[in-house]
């Protein structure tokens, strides 16, 4: 599984990043920053949650 | 019926009016009305406005700033607001990109999510201090004891005004913010924009000659494109700052207190489980937008829902009725602590979200904890709660006076 953020939509709401800190990481004014990162599968309940508190619709997960 | 400003459109015409006074139940009657008339609905007032009244209509036109804009077509009245007279541009958000991308980008770090935890020992700091002066009392002001002063000591404190400046800063945003254009309060505080403007003014001269450590030297050395920001611009940026940081958090604070008064339930679930809070912290965002609607100019034509819109046409979103909408959320006029997810549209969305939401979460959590904590069973007393006369852009509430066991101070 991996994260895909739509870097157009992001607009920094950083909610992916207060339900999952330890997967979604912010860049330094609080837009995701781990378009592309793999999830380690002990985390996969972590990155939909992230990715399910965006509302912006940003964040998806594919599972390559 | 009143002269059709909207060129035979079908969209249906209510009669909404800022300047009339409106109770938060009212406001939220009528905007059900309005969304079970449709996505677009219209009114005559205020030289003629569309309304959008559903989330996915509301969501897309925030998100599409280049069709609906939010530069001043009138550089004297809001782009972003109803409003009855000349107010100064807020800036970023009155700016479009590409001039919008500079001044945002300083906001942006200024308030940054790392930048507003940092700030949480002090908003917990100030909470303290504030309940301080009243705990031994047994009945205080929950307004103007704890949720006017409080995001006023944590902004203005951050950005390096002195303490005395505090209180009359948040008072005349307080006083603009609580009542509707046309309100002799709001009238006589408008004013006194001038003299916050001086006041910010004549700060960030000062700390262009002798910097301090503080953000209103941050944003006196701000730079664009690698020229320093013009200074009229770095004290509007200031005075966005102050406006959007100090009286919304209060009205989100004054709801969320209301609302734990009459829902004791509630109040014992969040301090059994802390944890709760924080879903809890954005039901109480989607559930009491404090800014209730926000405005757009049209800047070429569009057809929304089957609306035909010119350029030039004036928008208004509604934020409370987007969150109040039933095809975007299970039972959206049940309070639900735990939903989730919960994507509502009280920060906005797109360019033009609110940079400042991080801090407001970060002061609303501190807020309402100390209260928590320290004024477990606080009730209301007396007359009862007063609600700002006007729910069409802002909503909250003026005066919470409670009772409550006296305690020490911590």
């Amino acid at each position: 599984m991996r994260i895909r953020v739509d870097t157009d939509l992001c607009s920094g709401h950083a909610l992916c990043a207060a339900m999952a800190p330890e997967l979604y990481v912010l860049d330094d004014v609080g837009y995701c920053a781990v378009d592309g990162r793999e999830v380690p599968e002990d985390l996969r309940g972590a990155a939909r949650k992230g990715a399910l508190a965006c509302p912006e619709r940003a964040i998806t997960l594919s599972t390559d | 019926m009143a002269a059709d400003l909207f060129g035979g459109s079908e969209a249906p015409v209510i009669d909404f009016d800022v300047f009339k006074a409106t109770t938060r139940a009212e406001s939220n009657e009528s905007w059900r009305e309005a969304r079970r008339m449709g996505p677009v609905v219209r009114t005559n007032n205020h030289d003629g406005l569309w309304m959008m009244t559903r989330y996915d209509e509301v969501c897309a036109a925030f998100r599409d700033w280049e069709t609906f804009s939010s530069a001043r077509t009138n550089p004297e009245l809001s782009s972003v607001a109803v409003t009855a007279g000349p107010a100064p541009l807020l800036v970023p958000e009155e700016l479009d990109p590409p001039e919008w991308q500079g001044y945002r980008r300083i906001v942006a770090e200024l308030l940054a999510p790392h930048v507003a935890e940092s700030l949480r020992p002090r908003a917990r700091y100030w909470s303290n201090r504030y309940l301080d002066k009243v705990i031994g009392l047994g009945r205080c002001d929950l307004v103007t004891d704890l949720a006017v002063p409080v995001p006023a000591a944590v902004i203005m404190e951050f950005l390096g005004f002195a303490e005395a400046q505090w209180l009359p800063v948040a008072t005349v945003f307080h006083d603009v913010s609580a009542y509707p254009p046309g309100h002799p309060t709001r009238e006589e505080a408008l004013p006194r924009y001038a003299g916050v403007l001086d006041a910010v003014s004549d700060e960030l001269a000062e700390r262009r000659t002798r910097p301090r450590e503080d953000a209103l030297t941050t944003i006196a050395q701000a730079t664009i494109d690698g020229a320093p920001i013009d200074e009229r611009m770095a004290t509007l940026l200031v005075f966005m700052v102050l406006g959007g940081g100090v009286d919304t958090t209060t009205s989100l604070v004054s709801a969320a207190l209301v609302h734990l008064e009459a829902n004791r339930a509630l109040r014992d679930e969040l301090q059994d489980d802390p944890g709760l809070l924080t879903t809890a912290t954005e039901e109480f965002l989607r559930y009491y937008p404090p800014a209730r609607t926000h405005t757009r100019t049209v800047a070429s034509d569009t057809t929304v829902a089957g609306c035909p819109m010119r350029a030039g046409d004036r928008i208004l979103l509604s934020e409370v009725s987007a969150n109040h909408d039933e095809l975007a959320f299970d039972a959206p006029h049940e309070f639900q602590a735990d939903r989730f997810p919960n994507r509502h549209v009280s920060f906005g969305m797109g360019r033009h979200r609110c940079p400042g939401s991080h801090l407001a979460r970060v002061e609303f959590t501190e807020m309402l904890t100390t209260v928590l904590q320290r004024m477990p069973d606080f009730e209301i007393d007396g007359g009862g709660a007063v609600e700002y006369p006007s729910w069409a852009m802002i909503g909250g509430w003026s005066s919470i006076p409670v009772v409550f066991t006296p305690r020490e101070q911590a």
